[in-house]
């Protein structure tokens, strides 16, 4: 492991986010299959990235579908390897073949088709709930490599609120999430709250997701999509609806301005190395739309697409060489500028709230 | 052993005929699919006319396979003598054996037939 | 028609069409009487057969061995092969294994850990999985089936020499650090977007080694069909034969698509093609289709052949037949059918409508039931038997256990919205590894230590086998079984690292332990497997075992069997007292060789009436040759170096034009001869009762396969995207076209005629229509090249897969004319002759299947664009 200040890739902002503790695991076991399979479970299924410890009702279908398929199927096996067990080990003697054929046509025939047929019409009819249409924002995501771009469209906006790497969403509504790519195919997961949709290139997808209680999550692209797959994540925040309000309209304001000499350096060294060129920011002359929009940068959980959590050292260690996190990050490394340049920068960047 | 005489002809050693059953399952599920892809782009989100068609499909797919299943339950012959083993070096051995595979074959290609349809049913929606 | 008296077999053969094929019939008495089965033979007589059989079957000696082409060599040199690839593939997992052992690491780069698992998933399906099946099946089939050789022995040894160069290729890119580092589903644009190598080697090494597994299933399926003994009915035969046969022809159908992917794929590699390109009217989810077209049924590939080798374990274990052989039938079958509608369950997350997803996971969800069927036909075998402990049932018990467990979790990942969670995390890498390692290294080693005996005539050792088993078995266990919760805290697949602190850790360092514990276990069985193992065994038959393999030679002698039994049983050594004594007395079929040539009995399809005597070919350099050259042609392009590719191409169908010439429908010194037993057999057939037509047949089948996916490609574009063809695109010369099908149907005409008149003793006249044949065809395909001339296949994926169409038909083409000018020569230069016609009615073939790629073409790119 490489030794560093900042090298640390703790889950981005990891004392914020859900903590791992078991508390927070499914949280509503539903039936007493449930209780008895899953206490192994139950003390290691939570994290901040967990299909089983979910904050909105797609995830909870889901995972409550996987319990109980869960409990089926450690039956299931316990039978047939019993089964096997016995007639090898505990009580060889031959039986008459009638039962065996027998055994055959009601283990191999009669009892799958029953059960599998339950099983589909169940997963097929919760299909439709788990794509049916938003109700009010829209969020649209683009895979770039390797971040995500979000705009939000909010109801009836005609100027999407432009952010990135982050993705908040209002508690008690469905929110549409329309999905985009730029150069290749990428995959948008938040396990916590609902399953993946793939990001295509010349394709638009779209998923839905309605979460239901507040708190922090990461999300990760699930398609491997090149060298830094592994660091193309991003933070997200369900809110209550007037929380999310006001988030929203903070979000859609222009950046803070700096706060003291060495901020007001950072700013001044931003524009002249031409970061603007790439990146934008509300308010100031830097208007790039390469880059993720860095407007209100601070305020995320995380940087560099949840490959750094939110501290300075982070956003130097970053500015210095960014290939040197992730691989083949398309930024350009500024490793020639004074390191009190980037200091300063790292500062400006750091007020962004 | 055998009780009546059974002409063996030859459509009782052919093997595609045992295999016919799956073979419509496989078409009616391409001819589902492509339906359905072409439904959703070109026709639009209004899925009742899918599922009717689809249906359709299945209807004639399933009286296909049911008369398959039942030409191979004759070639099989069971209730001549009860036999369903056909291990033997006999033109009738031969003859059942391969009425036997292919009447199971047409009775999971008739399940296979309903579980592929059972998307039209339950989800009847192009999202 | 009873089979309880022998009567004249001539009777039985005759057909309907017997005229049309000018068949030489089989004479004499068929099947053997009792009195015939019991006949003396004279050890003198017997002694010099043997020893002249022992001369025409013997390896080359020194250097030349690897001339060799038996069935027994070829078979041994593959599976090591498959094996040695299968370690190296096992050594890149546990490097990656090492680097997620703990968050952060930095053991090893980004680039390198994608080339490594790229490499890992590559190898273990193409170099590994699919190669070992045709590996084992080349090695056993022959014995399962008393038959001296597979059918085309060349085709056997040749493919070998194709997979070894392909998989060094491959394989070796690695070490250069130029590995492919797209996946081993090299989805573009990643990979067409890649400015480096890899995408290539894999493409065109991999279509290279998916050549020579289509020429082994092609030998499979002819040899299963085609090379039974006489009497082994459709019913009798092994199970081994019929999942043989199942997955052959799944293979014939499962790899055209991705051959025509890849095709696709590099013409936009190389020439800018914009197939997948969505600026330019493509989809990337066209390759998507067509690798898991393949991708899926590959899976079944894998697993059904491992199944085969428990399905001969078991019984045997068991002591006592199958339960419910008929129900496993059905299985394999099913299976393999319900397989092919299961390929979109890899593209649940695409995006697609739900009803589409739908039929998916219904067709998912149903292939369950054929395959508890099968794993339900084990169970009750052992049940109704008195089982004994013998260590291949150890292994094969273990599979079942983990088999269960992986075929659980499918029944759970086949669910399209429990999918959306689980698709690509390591929950689906715990499942797919519990699927195929339960269903397919477990029964294989299993079926090692099973047919060792059989293979190398001496016993692997129980105890090295027991310790082993339980290495691998828990060591899989512990590496796999926490994946499913990784998966489901939701970490992805293919992520070369990990941050701390997302609750991914303690198991990924679980995982990692257990992998080494499982390449112990590896080890332990691969020291067993080559480690010196002193004398030869004394019994044959060491598992008491009823198939006829155990009545092998001790020590081996390569002539497969002394004499090709007649067989009335599925399990001759149980049931047909005598038969080995026999065997070995020559007192079956084909006990000489006199004319010193390599002979097998073929058989009809369904009911094993002998037909032919069939001349299979010996050991020889130039399918070596042919194997180096389409190498060539096949790696030179990889570097974009075309003219050396074209020069091994033109070798590569010299040589096999020359082995073909040299070894296949030689004219017999006699048109028929004595097999014993009172039969005598034709020693020349044409048409469909010659094996090499059924390979023709079978091999244009995959080929239509392939075509089919091209069509598919354009139907493709058509749904998914309104504006195809473009509005204000130029379309294809009409006139071009029509005459592009008007020369095809007339070359297709010449090709027919040519047949007849040969046959008519109108030598001439035959073969000015071979020679016209040709010329027209080469218009015909200049035709239809002509008329796509004026548009830009890069400007467009509309004028690009109509280029596609007409380049696959040119191309195919290229080969009907040479089949026309091998026929034409051959008729000058005395190789074919009015009676002794195969490879006209070969070319024939070919021609059929030739017009159809032709006319479809045709109105693709002339017709339906005017219609969509």
């Amino acid at each position: 492991m490489r030794p560093s200040d900042c090298r640390v890739r703790v889950s981005p902002g990891a004392p914020t986010l859900k903590s791992l503790t078991p508390a927070g695991c499914a949280g509503r076991p539903r039936r007493a299959v449930f209780a008895l399979v899953a206490p192994a479970l139950l003390a290691a299924c939570g994290g901040p990235q967990s299909a089983l410890d979910t904050a909105g009702s797609d995830a909870a279908t889901l995972s409550h579908l996987f319990y109980v398929m869960l409990a089926g199927a450690v039956v299931l096996w316990l039978a047939m390897n019993g089964l096997m067990l016995w007639v090898w080990r505990i009580d060889p003697r031959p039986m008459p073949p009638r039962y065996a054929r027998r055994l055959i046509f009601a283990g191999g025939i009669v009892f799958p088709t029953v059960v599998l047929a339950a099983l589909l019409s169940w997963g097929l009819s919760i299909m439709p709930d788990q794509r049916a249409p938003g109700d009010g924002l829209r969020v649209e995501v683009t895979g770039e490599q390797w971040w995500f771009r979000v705009h939000y469209w909010p109801e009836g906006a005609t100027e999407p609120v432009r952010s990135a790497n982050e993705i908040v969403l209002p508690v008690g509504s469905r929110s549409e999430i329309t999905l985009e790519a730029d150069q290749v195919i990428h995959s948008f997961w938040l396990p916590s709250l609902a399953g993946k949709t793939d990001m295509i290139p010349g394709r638009t997808n779209r998923m839905s997701m309605e979460p239901t209680e507040p708190g922090e999550f990461r999300g990760q692209c699930a398609e491997f999509c090149g060298d830094s797959h592994a660091w193309m994540a991003f933070t997200a925040k369900t809110m209550m609806p007037e929380e999310f309000d006001a988030w929203l309209a903070a979000e859609t304001g222009p950046a803070a301005q700096p706060e003291g000499a060495l901020a007001e350096a950072g700013r001044e060294a931003f524009m002249a190395q031409g970061c603007g060129g790439c990146h934008a920011i509300r308010g100031t002359p830097a208007r790039g739309r390469v880059g993720p929009d860095l407007t209100h940068l601070a305020s995320r959980l995380s940087l560099a697409a949840g490959a750094l959590p939110m501290t300075r050292a982070a956003l130097v260690r970053w500015i210095e060489d960014p290939a040197a996190v992730k691989p083949g990050a398309k930024m350009p490394a500024y490793d020639h500028l004074a390191p009190d340049t980037i200091e300063a920068m790292a500062a400006y960047l750091e007020g962004l709230e | 052993m055998p009780t009546r005489p059974v002409e063996d002809l030859p459509r009782h050693r052919n093997l595609f005929l045992m295999v016919a059953a799956p073979t419509i399952w496989a078409v009616h599920f391409v001819a589902a699919y492509a339906t359905t892809a072409i439904w959703c782009e070109k026709v639009g989100a209004d899925t009742a006319g899918l599922t009717w068609l689809v249906t359709g499909y299945t209807v004639a797919a399933e009286a296909l396979i049911a008369w398959f299943g039942v030409s191979m339950w004759r070639q099989w012959d069971y209730m001549d003598d009860q036999d369903y083993i056909h291990d033997g070096a006999t033109d009738e051995d031969r003859r059942e054996f391969l009425g036997h595979a292919g009447f199971m074959l047409a009775c999971l290609s008739f399940v296979a037939v309903i579980f592929t349809t059972m998307p039209v049913w339950l989800i009847g929606s192009c999202a | 028609m009873s089979d309880a008296t022998p009567d004249d077999i001539a009777h039985h053969s005759r057909r309907r069409d017997a005229d049309k094929y000018d068949v030489r019939l089989a004479k004499g008495t068929y099947p053997p009487t009792e009195e015939m089965l019991n006949a003396p033979i004279d050890p003198e007589t017997a002694k010099a057969q043997a020893d002249r059989l022992r001369e025409v079957w013997d390896d080359p000696p020194g250097w030349r061995y690897w001339s060799a082409v038996n069935n027994s060599e070829v078979g041994v040199w593959y599976s090591m092969t498959a094996f040695g690839f299968m370690l190296i593939a096992g050594g890149l997992a546990l490097v990656m294994r090492l680097q997620l052992a703990v968050p952060d690491n930095d053991l090893i780069s980004a680039e390198r850990f994608n080339q490594f698992f790229t490499m890992h998933g590559s190898a273990m399906m193409f170099l590994f999985a699919v190669p070992m099946f045709e590996a084992v099946s080349i090695l056993l089939l022959p014995a399962f089936l008393g038959a001296r050789d597979m059918p085309f022995p060349r085709l056997s040894a040749y493919g070998y020499w194709a997979f070894l160069i392909g998989g060094i290729f491959v394989m070796g890119s690695l070490l250069f650090g130029v590995g492919p580092e797209g996946g081993w589903f090299m989805y573009p644009p990643l990979t067409t977007l890649d400015e480096g190598v890899g995408p290539d080697i894999w493409l065109l090494g991999l279509s290279f080694i998916e050549v020579a597994s289509i020429a082994a299933a092609v030998e499979l399926i002819v040899g299963t069909i085609k090379c039974r003994p006489p009497g082994m009915r459709i019913n009798l035969m092994p199970l081994y034969a019929w999942y043989v046969l199942v997955v052959g022809a799944m293979i014939l159908f499962a790899f055209p698509p991705l051959i025509a992917g890849d095709f696709l794929f590099e013409m936009q590699r190389s020439f800018d093609w914009p197939f997948f390109d969505p600026e330019r009217g493509g989809d990337p989810l066209l390759w998507q289709h067509l690798f898991w077209i393949f991708g899926h049924p590959e899976v079944y590939i894998i697993f059904l052949p491992s199944i085969a080798v428990a399905a001969m374990v078991v019984p045997a274990a068991a002591q006592r037949p199958m339960v419910g052989y008929n129900w496993i039938v059905l299985s394999a079958v099913g299976t393999g059918f319900l397989s092919f509608g299961l390929w979109v369950h890899h593209m649940f997350t695409t995006g697609l409508p739900s009803i589409s997803l739908g039929f998916f996971s219904a067709a998912s969800e149903a292939v369950v039931i054929p395959t508890g069927v099968q794993l339900f036909a084990f169970v009750a075998t052992l049940m109704a038997g008195r089982v004994k402990m013998i260590l291949p049932m150890l292994w094969i018990a273990g599979a079942l256990a983990i088999f269960t467990a992986g075929g659980l979790t499918g029944v759970m990942v086949a669910l399209a919205p429990f999918d959306w969670q689980a698709h690509d995390s390591y929950f689906v890498v715990a499942h797919l590894h519990y699927t195929l390692f339960g269903g397919m290294v477990f029964p294989l080693i299993g079926g090692i230590y099973f047919f060792y005996p059989f293979i190398r005539k001496q016993k692997m050792s129980d105890r090295l086998g027991r310790i082993s088993f339980w290495l691998t078995f828990t060591g899989f266990n512990i590496c796999f079984l926490p994946m499913h919760l990784t998966g489901l805290l939701g970490m992805p697949r293919r992520v070369y690292t990990y941050p701390a602190g997302v609750g991914w850790d303690t198991l990924n360092m679980i995982s990692t332990l257990g992998s080494f514990v499982v390449a112990a276990g590896i080890l332990v069985f691969a020291w067993d497997l080559v480690r010196p193992k002193g004398k030869l065994m004394e019994e044959r038959n060491p598992w008491n075992a009823g198939s006829l393999m155990w009545a092998h030679d001790i020590p081996d002698q390569f002539w497969g069997v002394r004499s090709i039994p007649y067989v009335t049983s599925r399990n001759p050594l149980w049931d047909q007292p005598g038969i080995v004594e026999r065997m070995d007395a020559g007192g079956y079929y084909l006990p000489d060789a006199q004319e010193g040539l390599r002979e097998t009995i073929i058989t009809s399809a369904i009911d094993a009436r002998p037909q032919l005597v069939a001349r299979v070919t010996g050991p020889a350099w130039v399918t070596v040759w042919a194997a180096v050259f389409t190498g060539g042609a096949f790696i030179f392009p990889t570097f974009h170096w075309y003219p050396p590719a074209v020069v091994c191409a033109v070798l590569a169908v010299g040589c096999v034009c020359y082995w073909l010439w040299t070894s296949t429908a030689l004219i017999p010194e006699a048109p028929e001869k004595d097999v014993g037993l009172g039969l005598t057999l034709p020693t020349y057939v044409s048409g469909p009762s010659a094996p090499g037509w059924w390979g023709v047949f079978i091999t244009m089948l995959g080929d239509m396969t392939a075509f089919a996916s091209l069509v598919f490609g354009m139907f493709f574009y058509w749904t998914a995207d309104a504006d195809f063809p473009p509005p204000l695109a130029e379309h294809a010369s009409g006139a071009w076209v029509l005459a592009s099908a008007l020369l095809f149907t007339a070359g297709w005409a010449a090709t027919r005629a040519a047949r007849k008149l040969n046959r008519l003793e109108r030598i001439g006249q035959a073969r000015a229509a071979l020679g016209g044949g040709a010329a027209l065809g080469i218009s015909g395909a200049a035709a239809l090249i002509a008329s796509v001339m004026g548009l830009d296949p890069t400007s467009h994926v509309y004028p690009a897969m109509l280029w596609a169409l007409a380049v696959w038909t040119a191309v195919h083409t290229l080969g009907g004319v040479i089949m026309q000018l091998y026929c034409l020569a051959g008729s000058i230069w005395g190789k074919v002759l009015p009676h002794y016609d195969a490879p006209v009615w070969n070319t024939c073939l070919y021609w059929h299947f030739l017009l159809i790629t032709a006319l479809v073409s045709a109105l693709l790119v002339g017709v339906v664009p005017g219609v969509l």
